[in-house]
């Protein structure tokens, strides 16, 4: 007991460490807000920056930036309608509405806080059951996930706006971009026109900075003599009454973020969208309608994208298998630094799982301290001129892009989707369905055919199975019951009225 | 304006013309690796952890950029378009030998100069522990009673379970379903939920999980057993025939642009050697599961050649219906 | 801008067709992986989400019928008058322009030199004059992109 203790404080009481997990989230903070860094990208940087380093403090710097990032995609969306990572899409949907009515330092600060609780209930559930949570996440068969990729189908609904159609078109389309590509399985190109370059596929970040940065730059240029709102900065830090109000929101799609997080097929992205969208059905009277700067829709996914950390840390402290990208290039670092991240790690090097444990509560303690510092001068940047801004966000949007990759060409591509993007929203379309789609559609595709292969190809074999097993039941279960008792029937009759 | 400006091009242009001439002092600048499988594989891992020594000795830095997709095509492709300056290094796997065999690339190995062919690693056929088979045999026989029932964990096309299943198949029989996954880590994972029954993996994937008794091995594609698995019978006892396919194993190996010139090759090709010759890097190699094989130049060349006759015509003789093209037509040798 | 969606913008029924085209192809494209719709295969998905485009599109089309052009827009020649004024100004195309030119620069005149010339033209251009604080803005950005993506997260930038 005393040993778990002191593994807890490590990180705490070790300057070194300390100072470490604190650069590594403010660090992390800004890796996060740029779009096309992404916290993978800097962690395998670092396998190679720490590998003469004592393993803690690389897994300290590694921990506080994998927490920083997480949240820092927030900072862009809310600013710039660019999310900063894909796992912050969601929070661009209610953030930018808030930072153009001059609110854009109450969004950072209340996300900032949102962020922390997410983070620490993640921490909270990773210590207290991280191996029954990661026996669960085992229990999801391909068919399961096939069932979450269809449920998370049925955000169109949410996500669509004015017209349904519009949305399952783009939805679709989001998909079809997300199929571009080699087939997994049979090594077939799809969608690829005969290009050479597209056999890799087309990666859903220059997809999103296409169609959030590009897009809205091109889209900011018919009103390039509107004076840009003033910021609010006075009242930064949400009031302890509004936290409060919003705990109960935020303590369950924290919990729907840290169980999506463990499942090591989905992570932040998917577990934010189920978020936004639980919080779209379950609040119904929000001050402000969702979509135009409701602080739910900024909570949600806030609360769910960090409390997925903790979710990812469960199958990779407990059986070494990665919950996402992150912590499989985290398990790459364990590898190189001579530990054997596996079933075992637990047991010979207790230690690790302590260690990190303590140390993401204290990189959340940073990252409330380092969120809540500075927003005065990030939210200036909304009040920036349009003629300064709009050359700087595709210069931004070049350079994330490039770094991806390091390639061209999709950098071609992301300007191709940023025109696209324009289109589409001046005719009533809206992003989110596509990116909803471009995240969902590999996700669908791959284990529909999984579960089609292991079943032999045998169509009823496949149907029966998505209701013979308990787990698959109540998911089936949980998707009839949306069915039938929302979507179409709602959708269809507000789309009815609507359409006059 | 124009003056900074005409002065950046004139030391562009400078930098570029010194390093025309100056070729004596590669490297001189930081070296471009690209990485042709995705953060976190074992490539990667290899990679990462070899770049440290080979910095050390080269006294630079080596930026480690992962390209993956397209079963790595799309790294080769690039670095293969890059100038042949040594500036752009490839850290790959075995896949490319395979390329032209099921029509993905039209260029293989034989493309590029091996630099270093680091090591090989081995296979295991990894079954959950609470399968009814507890070797290969229990499984091949099972199989040939109930064909196309037991489910197989692959990798897709040119992976390794389809190359372990083509090999199978030359020798033998295997019918079974293949479930595909995005690779052995989604893999693993399904074996543990036991959502497929069996998976040819690398070891370097599954050795913790079989230590740790939360997965089992049924055979290890070698001719012996392996003193790092003890109770694992090799694959000759099920399959005696597949002997003469052994040694078989992923490899992982750095390359260079074909016209490199020679001297840079050669300074490359020392200091990789020296790199994989050290200590901590077999030390890596070893708890990785992997074997140092240390090859360069010619003895490299008869590597990469005889891979991929053994496996190409593994492959063709399996009629496995990724083979595209014969490996005769592609001048590939019989073994 | 979105909010007067009840009226048919000018230009939207051309492009809801455009879309519909665009499933065509796909549904073409997708054909072609493996030549029919197979229950699991790689074109399964592809054709799939091919055949939901076109209906959503066709959705899409019919809709217009309860829609109304905006009474002003007198005929078809006018409607594209009205497009190409409302999304064709000069400084937008001027932008897109110069941002095609820019992108395709970056390749054989290197990263920082082109985007130094785009952000000083652009700000030079947006801003009507005030040559020397577009310039100082442009270093300070040039500065920050070098610092941050060069130095520090060491990203190759051709």
């Amino acid at each position: 007991m005393s040993d778990t203790i002191s593994y807890l404080l490590m990180a705490w009481l070790d300057p070194g460490l300390f100072g470490l997990t604190a650069l590594g989230v403010l660090a992390g903070i800004y890796i996060g807000a740029i779009p096309g860094l992404s916290v993978t990208m800097a962690v395998s940087i670092l396998i190679s920056f720490t590998f003469s380093w004592d393993i803690n403090n690389a897994l300290a710097l590694m921990v506080g930036i994998y927490v920083g990032g997480v949240y820092g995609g927030s900072r862009t969306a809310i600013l710039l309608n660019i999310p900063g990572a894909p796992s912050a899409v969601t929070t661009a949907f209610d953030g930018y509405p808030l930072a153009q009515k001059g609110e854009a330092g109450r969004a950072i600060g209340l996300s900032t806080v949102m962020s922390v609780i997410g983070g620490m209930i993640g921490v909270a559930v990773l210590a207290g059951t991280a191996p029954h949570l990661a026996d669960l996440a085992l229990q999801f068969a391909p068919r399961d996930y096939f069932l979450i990729a269809i449920m998370g189908l049925l955000l169109v609904s949410t996500l669509s706006g004015k017209s349904l159609a519009r949305g399952i078109f783009s939805v679709a389309l989001g998909a079809a971009i997300g199929l571009v590509g080699m087939d997994m399985v049979t090594a077939q190109p799809r969608l690829t026109m005969g290009s050479m370059e597209l056999l890799g596929g087309i990666h859903y970040v220059v997809v999103m900075i296409g169609l959030f940065g590009v897009a809205e730059a091109f889209y900011q240029l018919h009103n390039m003599a509107k004076v840009p709102v003033k910021q609010k900065v006075d009242k930064i830090v949400p009031p302890l009454s509004m936290v409060l109000k919003f705990l109960p929101l935020s303590i369950r799609t924290s919990v729907i973020g840290v169980v999506v997080g463990a499942l090591p097929g989905t992570g932040g992205d998917i577990a934010s969208l189920f978020a936004y969208d639980h919080a779209k059905r379950t609040v119904k009277n929000p001050e402000v309608p969702f979509g135009e700067g409701a602080y739910e829709g900024l909570v949600a996914p806030e609360t769910a994208n960090n409390a997925a950390v903790g979710g990812a840390y469960v199958p990779m402290l407990t059986l070494g298998m990665p919950g996402d990208a992150v912590t499989a290039v985290i398990i790459g670092a364990l590898v190189i630094h001579g530990l054997n991240p596996g079933p075992m790690l637990m047991i010979e090097t207790p230690h690790i799982f302590w260690f990190t444990v303590g140390n993401l509560v204290l990189a959340n303690i940073f990252l409330l301290i380092f969120g809540l510092t500075g927003i005065k001068i990030f939210s200036k940047i909304v009040e920036v001129p349009k003629a300064i801004m709009i050359p700087l966000i595709l210069v931004l949007c070049v350079v994330g892009t490039y770094s991806l990759n390091s390639n061209m060409t999709e950098v071609y591509w992301m300007l191709g989707f940023g025109i696209l993007g324009y289109w589409l929203k001046v005719f009533g379309f809206q992003m989110g369905p596509i990116i909803l789609g471009v995240i969902l559609g590999p996700l669908l595709d791959e284990s529909y055919r999984q579960a089609m292969s292991s079943v032999g190809d045998n169509s009823m074999a496949f149907l029966g199975g998505l209701f013979a097993n308990p787990l698959s039941l109540v998911l089936s279960s949980v998707i009839i019951l949306v069915l039938l008792g929302n979507t179409p029937l709602k959708g269809w009759i507000l789309a009815r009225f609507r359409r006059d | 304006m124009f003056k900074p400006l005409l002065s950046g091009v004139a030391i562009a242009i400078g930098t570029l013309a010194m390093a025309g001439s100056a070729m004596a002092e590669y490297p001189e600048r930081n070296i471009q690796g690209t990485i042709q499988w995705g953060a976190g594989g074992a490539t990667d891992n290899v990679a990462r952890s070899l770049t440290p020594h080979v910095e050390e000795v080269l006294d630079t830095t080596i930026v480690l950029t992962n390209r993956a997709g397209g079963t790595g095509v799309i790294g080769m492709n690039h670095v293969m378009r890059q100038r042949a300056d040594g500036y752009n290094l490839l850290y790959g796997a075995e896949n490319p030998q395979l390329y032209p065999l099921m029509g993905l690339a039209d260029f293989t190995y034989d493309d590029m100069h091996p630099v270093n062919i680091i090591g090989q690693g081995l296979v295991v056929i990894a079954a959950h522990p609470d399968s009814p088979f507890d070797n290969f045999s229990e499984l091949l026989e099972h199989a040939n009673e109930n064909p196309g029932e037991l489910r197989m964990g692959g990798t897709g096309a040119g992976g390794l379970p389809s190359t372990i299943h083509a090999m199978i198949n030359a020798v033998g029989e295997l019918d079974v379903r293949t479930v595909t996954f995005g690779g052995d880590g989604p893999g693993v994972t399904a074996l543990l939920g036991e959502h497929i029954d069996f998976m040819p993996l690398s070891l370097s994937a599954v050795a913790e999980q079989i230590r740790g008794g939360r997965l089992k091995g049924l055979a290890v594609i070698t001719s012996e057993e392996l003193e790092s698995l003890p109770d694992v019978p090799p694959i000759t006892e099920a399959l005696p025939d597949i002997e003469s396919f052994l040694p078989w194993g992923p490899f992982w190996g750095v390359f260079v642009h074909e016209d490199t010139p020679d001297d840079i090759k050669a300074t490359l090709e020392a200091a990789y050697s020296e790199a994989v010759d050290s200590d901590e890097f077999r030390e890596f190699l070893d708890n990785f599961g992997g074997a140092p094989l240390n090859l360069s130049g010619e003895e490299a060349q008869q590597y990469l050649d005889n891979w991929q006759s053994v496996t190409a015509w593994a492959m063709h003789d399996a009629e496995a219906e990724t083979v595209k093209v014969s490996p005769e037509e592609l001048g590939i040798p019989r073994p | 801008m979105s909010k007067k969606i009840e009226r048919v913008q000018a230009g939207e029924k051309v492009f809801d067709w455009l879309l519909l085209l665009f499933s065509i192809g796909l549904l073409f494209e997708a054909y072609r992986i493996d030549g029919g719709l197979l229950a699991n295969s790689a074109g399964s998905f592809p054709m799939g989400l091919a055949l939901v485009m076109l209906a959503a599109s066709a959705a899409i089309l019919a809709s217009h019928r309860y829609k109304r052009r905006d009474p002003r827009i007198r005929s078809a020649f006018h409607e594209f008058q009205v497009f190409l004024s409302e999304h064709f100004k000069i400084h937008i195309v001027v932008f897109t322009v110069v941002a095609v030119l820019y992108l395709a620069a970056i390749n054989w005149a290197s990263f920082y030199i082109s985007t130094a010339v785009f952000l000083a033209a652009m700000f030079i251009y947006f801003r009507q004059g005030k040559v020397v604080s577009s310039l100082i803005i442009t270093a300070a950005a040039i500065a920050v992109i070098y610092v941050l993506f060069t130095m520090v997260f060491r990203v190759y930038l051709p």
